[in-house]
């Protein structure tokens, strides 16, 4: 089972409320869900649409094709249409005109009675949202009633819950007790520092907002120095003004932990939209050469995760880590029952000021922690730099889960990808001859990509960027050109369907 | 009371004690600055009044920290025995302040060149006023880029001829302290380097004084931009100063540009009502009161 509900209106008509509403009752109810959210650079106004997938068993994508359409305004109608499938129902407001700010709420109930789910779900949700409005507990109802029920879905035992792709970098940070997160704001990385300043005295940490990017790291490295477990949040362009104090951090082995949300560049680009371009530069932003750690989890889960492992990897090899993620993982909600790793957890132990005295640099140092344009240090300073990066990787190939395999293990048609493509790949493959290996450290690479790359006898490079930067980064590390690429660059994710379309003309 | 011949024989001992401390403060590094540079002057200045602060039993050699950016000036990292990060050019001020983000209990102190913070890093300047954090500027302005070789910073003069510059320098310098004060600077003072005395006085209350201390040395480069130099002659001593209105015209009396005119030296604006950083933040102020950095949070 596979629905797929489009809910479009302007900005500022609430249709994330719609969505809310119905993926709640549903997960509640045992179903999985998966909310696209697309949204252009404006407050009010435009035209926004969210589409919302149900399934019985996991998912992590949406489809091209609908099954219903709910039309706030006009134009949703118009511009989406032709997505409807054939036998698919559109809902409007007809019938609602009095509902005023509370239409949202009326057509959620009105999708609640078409999918077959009691009122009384619909009403203990709508009850603790919006806790004291009557109101908005008669617009449901007037809604449910007016549907006509089209599915009966039986309730399911599953235990659900909804994360974003931000909530949970903000969840793996707290489960490491970071204590200060700094940021500036910029789409699609804000929504972290949201989260994490929402309850942070509760929380027990800060959430700073500096007057640049370049501030904020620089304030980052500051306060690692003094012994604060940090963290900085950015986009693209605010992480290219950051480059320089990466590598200082780089010379200086204060630890760093960055988390990087892409959108598409260059430039300004489409900010309210999704990209994998920005891993090229999360492997190389910084002048000079040192070690580095890249993470690109590809759902909620695995962010929670990987952002603990990039607190825990910075602090012990007093290094850099990035943990890449995109509009599409950071602000797509995400339905899941499974469980948690535990989180392996750590102390800073090394010497900070105000216990010894503790020196740091952008220079090359000598013993004493002070500043040297010596040869033979310049060169032995290089040699550890490069030691570090080779005792962390042992220590990761060791330790980390480096990348997945999902779908037919025994299949020879391999597809790579990464990130929040992931999703989508999963789901394409479901009942496809395929195998597919989801990369997750992007640095160090696992050595089992290239064992999986020289085994199978037809690979496909799927990513969101016009390059296909895994792909050279593959290249560059196996040996191994992937002449089958499937690269999408228009700012928005695949789409499973279409997705699988491509892939079964591939295979 | 104590008598003639007892004084005698302390003050040598305190001497002595105080000389321990000023040493302990000093590193083995070859000193690489010009022969008779300023900054040789405001290193002894910093470690004598750090010194005292130990002596005095306020503060130990740790809670110190201190930030330099890069330039002639930001040497004094290598020679100061102080906890602190040697920066990227520029950006000694908001890694000072991340410094206080991730243990408000360190006694930070920054040292930033005029090319530093009133070029590279002026955006960092004007905040930091307003977020007014517990800690000190020193800002060594010789109104040049010195080791790159004598390049103009906002605050060199019109008319200065440099290699980058060989049609001379077009427009008038910034003031950073009329900036300053625009910012909600706390306190904005200024000194001469050439006497030691009277910047160990503002040193010390500039380190005192509760939020963002801002104090500009103003020193000659010997090598580099020797028009600027020999400013004496037109420095004065104010009284310590916490008057609003007087201050704005204290920082207007002297624009960076003529040999003419006044420059006030002293504390020009002291206003200790504003917050400082650490007292609007609640879970620094938390981390005040159990006197620990986070790294410290859960003992
Ligand atoms: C990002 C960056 N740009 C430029 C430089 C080159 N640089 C080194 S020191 C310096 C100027 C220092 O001038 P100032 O801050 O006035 O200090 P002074 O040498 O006069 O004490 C510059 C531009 C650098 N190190 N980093
Ligand atoms: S160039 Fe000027 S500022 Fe630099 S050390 Fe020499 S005298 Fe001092």
């Amino acid at each position: 089972m596979n629905i797929n509900i489009l809910i479009g209106g302007a900005a500022g008509q609430g249709i994330n409320k719609v969505s809310d509403i119905v993926s709640n009752v549903l997960s509640k109810y045992g179903y999985y869900t998966f909310n696209y959210r697309d949204y252009p650079s404006l407050i009010r106004g435009g035209h926004n649409f969210n589409v919302l997938a149900i399934s019985d068993i996991p998912i992590e994508s949406h489809s091209l094709k609908m099954d219903f359409i709910v039309a706030l305004d006009e134009r949703t109608i118009e511009t989406h249409k032709s997505e409807l499938k054939k036998g698919g129902v559109l809902v409007t407001s007809e019938g609602f005109e009095d509902e005023g700010k509370n239409l949202n709420v009326a057509l959620a109930g009105f999708l609640i009675k078409i999918l077959g789910i009691p009122l009384k779900n619909l009403e203990s949700e709508i009850n603790s949202q919006f806790k004291e409005s009557e109101d908005a507990l008669i617009s449901a109802k007037k809604g449910f009633d007016k549907a006509e029920k089209k599915f009966s879905l039986k309730k399911l035992n599953n235990k659900i819950s909804i994360l974003s792709g931000s909530e949970a970098v903000s969840i793996g940070a707290r489960n490491s007790s970071l204590d200060v997160y700094i940021a500036y704001p910029m789409t699609p990385s804000t929504n972290v520092m949201n989260e994490m300043a929402k309850n942070q005295v509760e929380n027990n940490l800060m959430v700073f907002q500096p007057e640049n990017e370049i501030a904020g790291v620089s304030m980052a490295l500051g306060s690692s120095f003094a012994g604060a477990k940090t963290m900085v949040g950015t986009s693209g362009g605010g992480f290219d003004l950051m480059g320089e104090s990466l590598s200082m951090q780089g010379i200086s082995g204060i630890p760093l932990t960055v988390y990087l949300a892409s959108r598409p560049g260059p430039g300004t680009g489409v900010p309210t939209y999704t990209s994998q371009s920005d891993l090229d530069i999360a492997l190389r932003a910084g002048h000079g050469e040192f070690p580095r750690i890249v993470i690109a989890p590809g759902n909620p889960i695995e962010a929670i995760e990987k952002t603990s492992e990039a607190l825990l990897l910075s602090e012990k090899f007093r290094t850099l880590s990035i943990i890449l993620s995109d509009k599409h993982l950071a602000e797509s909600e995400f339905s899941s029952d499974e469980k948690l790793k535990k989180v392996e957890r750590f102390s800073v132990v090394r010497d900070v000021p105000g216990e010894k005295i503790v020196k740091a640099a952008s220079y090359e140092v000598d013993g004493t922690g002070n500043s040297t344009e010596d040869a033979v240090l310049t060169e032995k300073n290089a040699d550890l730099r490069v030691e570090k990066y080779e005792s962390l990787k042992e220590y990761i190939v060791k330790n980390m889960e480096m990348i997945k395999i999902h779908g037919n293990k025994d299949s020879k048609n391999l597809i790579i990808g990464w990130g929040s493509t992931s999703g989508a790949i999963k789901d394409a493959i479901k009942d496809l001859d395929a195998k597919f290996l989801q990369v997750m450290y992007m640095k160090p690479l696992s050595p089992q990509i290239k064992e999986e790359m020289e085994n199978a006898e037809h690979i496909i490079l799927v990513e969101c960027n016009v390059t296909g930067q895994l792909g050279r980064l593959l290249r560059e590390k196996t040996g191994i050109k992937i002449e089958n690429r499937l690269l999408k660059y228009d700012g928005r994710p695949f789409c499973v369907d279409e997705l699988k379309e491509h892939l079964k003309e591939m295979l | 009371m104590v008598n003639e011949e007892e004084k005698s024989v302390i003050k040598p001992v305190i001497a002595i004690l105080k000389s321990e401390t000023v040493k302990k403060l000093g590193t083995q590094q070859e000193n690489t600055w010009c022969p008779g540079c300023p900054n040789f002057v405001i290193l002894d200045s910093v470690k004598q009044v750090v010194a005292k602060f130990i002596d005095e039993g306020k503060y130990k050699q740790e809670d110190f920290a201190i930030t330099t950016d890069i330039g002639c000036h930001a040497k004094i990292f290598d020679y100061l025995n102080l906890s602190g990060i040697y920066c990227l050019h520029g950006r000694a001020i908001p890694t000072a302040i991340g410094m206080k983000l991730g243990n408000p209990n360190l006694k930070v102190l920054t040292f930033a060149g005029d090319g530093a913070a009133y070029s590279e890093g002026i955006s960092h300047f004007i905040h930091a006023f307003k977020y007014n954090p517990d800690m000190t500027l020193v800002l060594h302005d010789n109104q040049s880029f010195s080791l790159t070789t004598g390049q103009p910073t906002p605050t060199s003069q019109q008319g200065f001829l440099s290699k980058s510059e060989p049609l001379g320098v077009f427009d008038k310098p910034i003031n950073p302290l009329k900036l300053a004060l625009a910012s909600n600077a706390t306190f904005i003072a200024r000194v001469n380097a050439r006497d030691i005395k009277h910047m160990n006085e503002i040193f010390a209350k500039a380190i005192n004084h509760k939020g963002f201390s801002f104090v500009e040395v103003i020193q000659d480069c010997l090598i580099f931009n020797l028009d600027a130099n020999h400013k004496d002659k037109m420095m004065y001593k104010i009284e310590d100063n916490t008057d609003l209105s007087l201050a704005e015209k204290l920082v207007g009396e002297f624009d960076y540009n003529s040999k003419e005119g006044k420059i006030p030296i002293g504390v020009i604006y002291q206003n200790e009502k504003i917050p400082s950083l650490e007292e609007k933040w609640p879970q620094l102020k938390s981390l005040m009161e159990k006197g620990v950095g986070w790294k410290g949070k859960d003992l």
